[in-house]
């Protein structure tokens, strides 16, 4: 093994790079807060963000192949690609959105940078992992670092517990997954994507192994995604956190849960799409019914945005479902798997970035225009007026929510558009018509918060922080919330390209 | 200047829109933004008129087309195209334009070039509605106009304002999603979004009813067929004037040009089978309409209702099914727009002034403002449908065309039936007009009112001389429309003939001649 494996490295640094970046740059911001005294506060962030750009660049000009690296370990492709950028690009938002606030009461927390780093990195991972080994390497490096983002505020109970709550049901969330991944070990008798895909060819597929084995392991992913049943830690943790840190969540996290389904969604294809699709439809179904129909009751407006959420990971889920769609028939039902395949894997890469960017700028508003002191601080009512003393902000918020409830020409629509025309495409009309009438319920709740901004008169408690680093940064997010939603052609057809790098 | 024909379309459509964006960024000052705007309206009605002058109606067809590749390599295009029946729909949204924001100049005082920043943004999104060429071209422009209006209502309305506007918001929205489900369903079996190729997919008699209903629905719900008509009353009352005045003049049209654009072409099956149903909705419509008008004792409302029953004959007139009747559609969807958007217009001014509009304050008015009073007076003659003005025209052909359509159940029944609603609108708007105007100025708070300014009269003026013009030369109109109904409905009327097995005097229009009078001239013989 050790002999193979050696002089491989030398050639496989440099697809590597960017996670060595990443990884190192989270041990010297580490060492470098530890050791300079003389580090002022911003010091760290421009660090951090200049370890995740150069670990963008560093992939940009590096090698674009489609390699297995580290003994199949892990692969590269367009597709991993696509999301390092992806988590990278969030990373830099959450670190300016959490440079801005930073010197608020107990936020400025040195430790956060590398941190977020290591999140990152755990995120990278598994989206590239192509072993079960990896997998599960890259989830708990991403989850362990994520559990003390969430409960690192010093002196907020709320963040405490939130901290606490999401460590416990993680573990729980690990535990299942491990087992249905030492299942599916006991099947393939290896721990190899490559080694199960052999294995489900092969015929002979023990049900019990694999189908209990891959549907804990959906509980696992589900419970990362924030699939109801398995939400019920999403409000409380995304409403604990600070804000900077559920935008982070809501994105970045729900995005690497998404690789990971897609990809070990597609590794079991076809054999178990047929055990799988039933219940993953009852599951994407009622994750936006509960996302909605909860959100409608929301007042304060983390909570509001943690339900809804859920809802989009609902609507992302009806991706999943018409790219392993049974229902595909004919003689030339090869040729139909896989255009639907692409274009709903497409669609949900599409919706992915597009999702990503709304959201963010919305997170990023609401860190900097809520008060981080308790409930109260958050409450949607609290920007009441918010269109008269801050316009810039309060236009950016507007658009971001109309962007969310799908509502062109912003992206959120466009993103809707190509996820139910895929799976319109994949015959499943029955589950867009729910999808629909589900964008219909979140406009209620998503309208609230312009109704507050714009029609509602200032009050004497309204709140409206100052920090135009975050409004300038949430503005140029929500530029290309329209861009993307006028012109997706080009980001459409990147998306399709990634997803054909899907590799095994 | 051939950088500016060859794409008028584009220029039509995007002109208001650039004034928009100039509105939020460049043009800081209050004043000079209501002037900016009011050029920014003229020069797209100028454009306009380039249509009107060029549109050839005898070839008929989608003239000054452009198409350019949007989405999924030319299966979705930026594809925008105009028949007649367009063109006057766009004429009417140009020419509203200009004397809307006219309208304003006082009424607003608060966020003034947000205002008409969104106004002028709205009316980019109707006209781009009526271009459109393209399925998802077409949602996202219908989806769009959403947006200004519930501002428009939300932040500048009266006391319900925020009520009226999310109602306005979701409702319209209920119905677009489906239509949205519908449209996928279609691109998915035609392979392209293109309304040409939507109309060559076969499709079997179940999927046109539900494919129907669904685009009915959203359509159905923008006009507003009764019983969807309930956001109405509430939007148009809590609407500051410009709002209304749009919301009337164009947006009620969207409906009704949707449904003569999209759902009757596209689903023949569909239309025969729903046509009873509907045309039984829309006479209760009108009829209902009628009465909740008669007893409203705040002068908006009683217009926004009656705007229900107008609507009605509309959508009578287009699932009659005769082109007598759908010319008569169309022609009223313009007199309406000219006379209702006078009302709501004149509402306007005497709300400026007292700060009411509940009738009982009123009376005698005739005393103290003898031009307003005028204007008035014509505005609610052309309502009712007096001969000589544009709404008898339309009105007259929509129960000529229902009393002769052979699809609809008791179709003369119905033309009845529709009849009385005629009756009844005289009434109601000559017992306001008796209890408003006419009689002693008895309410002190009247006296002293100062009569129509000569902004006001610029405002009103074009429309009253397009009042009477369109009701003494309709032809103006229904030329230009002819061809292009007779195009649309070729789908429709092969399915009859072929359905019924009809003999000629059914069929919806001469083929020699192509006249959408056909039918008036049979029964006369």
């Amino acid at each position: 093994m050790n002999d193979i494996l050696i002089p491989q490295l030398g050639s496989q640094v440099g697809p590597l790079l960017p996670y060595l970046i990443v990884a190192g740059g989270g041990l010297l911001i580490m060492l470098v807060d530890a050791f300079v005294r003389t580090l002022k506060k911003d010091h760290l962030s421009y660090l951090a963000m200049f370890v995740l750009i150069g670990a963008v660049v560093v992939q940009i000009i590096g090698d674009q192949s489609d390699t297995q690296l580290l003994n199949g370990m892990m692969i590269t492709s367009d597709f991993t690609r696509f999301f390092n950028f992806l988590f990278c690009g969030i990373g830099v938002m959450t670190i300016i959105f959490a440079t801005g606030v930073y010197d608020r009461e107990g936020d400025y927390r040195p430790e956060f940078y590398p941190l977020i780093l290591f999140t990152i990195l755990g995120m990278m991972v598994l989206a590239a992992a192509n072993d079960l080994m990896t997998l599960f390497l890259g989830l708990e490096t991403m989850s362990l670092a994520t559990y003390i983002l969430v409960g690192g505020v010093r002196g907020n109970i709320r963040s405490s517990e939130a901290g606490f709550k999401y460590l416990i049901l993680g573990g729980f969330s690990s535990a299942f997954l491990l087992m249905g991944m030492a299942l599916l070990y006991g099947f393939a008798g290896g721990t190899g994507f490559n080694a199960i895909a052999t294995a489900l060819d092969a015929g002979e597929i023990d049900v019990l192994l694999v189908g209990l084995g891959s549907a804990l392991m959906l509980v696992g992913f589900g419970f990362k995604v924030a699939m109801v049943p398995f939400h019920m830690w999403t409000p409380d943790v995304y409403d604990g956190a600070p804000a900077y840190v559920t935008g982070f969540m809501a994105t970045a996290i729900k995005a690497a849960g998404f690789a990971i389904l897609v990809r070990f969604a597609i590794l079991m294809q076809p054999q178990l799409a047929f055990a799988w699709f039933p219940v993953l439809s009852v599951f994407a179904v009622l994750t936006m019914f509960t996302g909605n129909l909860v959100a409608l009751a929301q007042n304060n407006i983390k909570r509001m945005l943690a339900w809804s959420s859920i809802a989009h990971a609902g609507y992302l889920l009806l991706g999943v479902l018409a790219m392993i769609s049974p229902a595909t028939g004919g003689s030339d039902m090869m040729m139909r798997a896989k255009e639907i395949g692409i274009s709903s894997g497409a669609a949900i890469l599409f919706y992915l970035v597009g999702y990503s960017l709304m959201n963010l700028a919305a997170f990023g508003l609401v860190n900097i225009l809520s008060h981080n002191k308790g409930e109260e601080g958050e409450d949607i009512n609290r920007y009441a007026g918010l269109s008269r003393t801050r316009p810039m902000a309060a236009a950016s918020m507007a658009v971001a929510m109309l962007s969310l409830a799908g509502i062109p020409p912003f992206v959120g629509f466009m993103g809707k558009f190509y996820l139910f025309e895929a799976v319109v495409r994949a015959g499943l009309i029955p589950l867009a018509i729910l999808g629909v009438i589900n964008s219909l319920i979140s406009v209620y709740y998503y309208l609230r918060v312009i109704v507050v901004m714009y029609m509602k008169p200032a009050e004497e408690d309204s709140y409206h922080g100052t920090e135009w680093v975050s409004v300038v940064t949430s503005s140029v997010l929500i530029l290309l919330v329209i861009y993307m939603g006028v012109q997706p052609q080009a980001f459409y057809q990147a998306a399709a390209r990634v997803f054909l790098g899907i590799t095994f | 200047m051939s950088l500016i024909t060859d794409h008028i379309l584009t220029w039509v459509t995007f002109v208001p829109l650039l004034g928009s964006l100039a509105l939020l960024t460049v043009v800081r000052k209050d004043s000079l933004a209501r002037v900016f705007a009011l050029a920014v309206a003229l020069i797209d009605f100028v454009l306009s008129l380039h249509l009107w002058v060029h549109y050839d109606d005898k070839a008929g067809g989608f003239q000054f087309v452009e198409k350019v590749a949007w989405l999924w390599d030319g299966k979705i295009n930026y594809h925008l195209g105009m028949d007649g029946i367009s063109l006057v729909l766009v004429m009417l949204t140009t020419f509203l334009g200009p004397i809307i924001i006219l309208s304003t100049w006082n009424a607003v005082q608060d966020r003034v070039r947000e205002f008409l920043a969104f106004l002028l943004f709205l009316q980019t999104a109707m006209l781009g509605t009526f271009f459109a060429r393209d399925m998802l071209l077409f949602y996202v422009f219908w989806e769009a106009m959403l947006i200004p209006m519930y501002f428009i209502i939300g932040i500048w309305g009266g006391q319900r304002r925020i009520y009226a506007a999310v109602k306005f918001f979701i409702f319209t929205m209920v119905g677009s999603v489906f239509m949205l489900v519908g449209i996928l369903y279609l691109f998915f079996q035609a392979g392209s979004m293109d309304l040409a190729d939507f109309m060559q997919v076969p499709l079997e008699h179940n999927a046109q009813l539900w494919l129907f209903a669904a685009f009915f629905l959203a359509f159905a719900i923008k006009v507003p067929v009764f019983p969807l008509h309930t956001w109405l009353p509430d939007a148009h009352v809590e609407a500051p004037t410009a709002g209304s005045v749009v919301l009337a003049g164009v947006l009620l049209k969207m409906g009704t040009y949707g449904m003569l654009r999209f759902a009757m072409p596209l689903f023949p099956d569909g239309v025969t089978f729903f046509a009873p149903t509907i045309s039984i909705l829309a006479v209760i419509g009108i009829i209902y309409g009628a009465l909740v008008a008669m007893v409203q004792p705040d002068v908006k409302k009683l217009v926004a209702y009656s705007s229900v029953s107008h609507l009605g004959f509309v959508v009578l007139g287009l699932f009659s099914l005769t082109s007598l009747g759908i010319a008569g559609g169309i022609f009223t969807m313009l007199a309406h727009g000219l006379s209702t958007g006078a009302l709501f217009l004149l509402v306007g001014v005497i709300y400026e002034r007292r700060h009411t509009r509940e009738i009982s304050d009123f009376g005698g008015l005739a005393h103290q403002m003898p031009v307003f009073a005028t204007f008035f007076m014509i505005a609610t003659l052309a309502s009712i449908g007096l001969p000589g003005m544009a709404g008898f025209i339309g009105e007259f052909m929509i129960l000529f065309g229902t009393f002769s359509s052979t699809t609809l159940v008791s179709a003369k029944l119905m033309a009845i039936l529709a009849a009385t609603g005629v009756v009844l609108g005289a009434i109601y708007m000559l017992w306001m007009y008796q209890r408003v105007f006419l009689g002693k100025l008895n309410n002190e708070k009247n006296k002293g009112l100062p009569d129509l300014s000569v902004r006001e009269v610029v405002v009103l003026l074009p429309i009253m001389v397009f009042i009477f013009w369109l009701g003494v030369r309709p032809g103006l109109i229904l030329d230009r429309v002819e061809t292009s109904i007779a195009q649309v409905l070729e789908p429709l009327n092969a399915t009859l003939l072929h359905q019924e097995n009809a003999p000629a005097h059914h069929t919806l229009i001469d083929m020699e001649t192509g006249r959408p009078i056909t039918s008036m001239r049979q029964e006369s013989k």
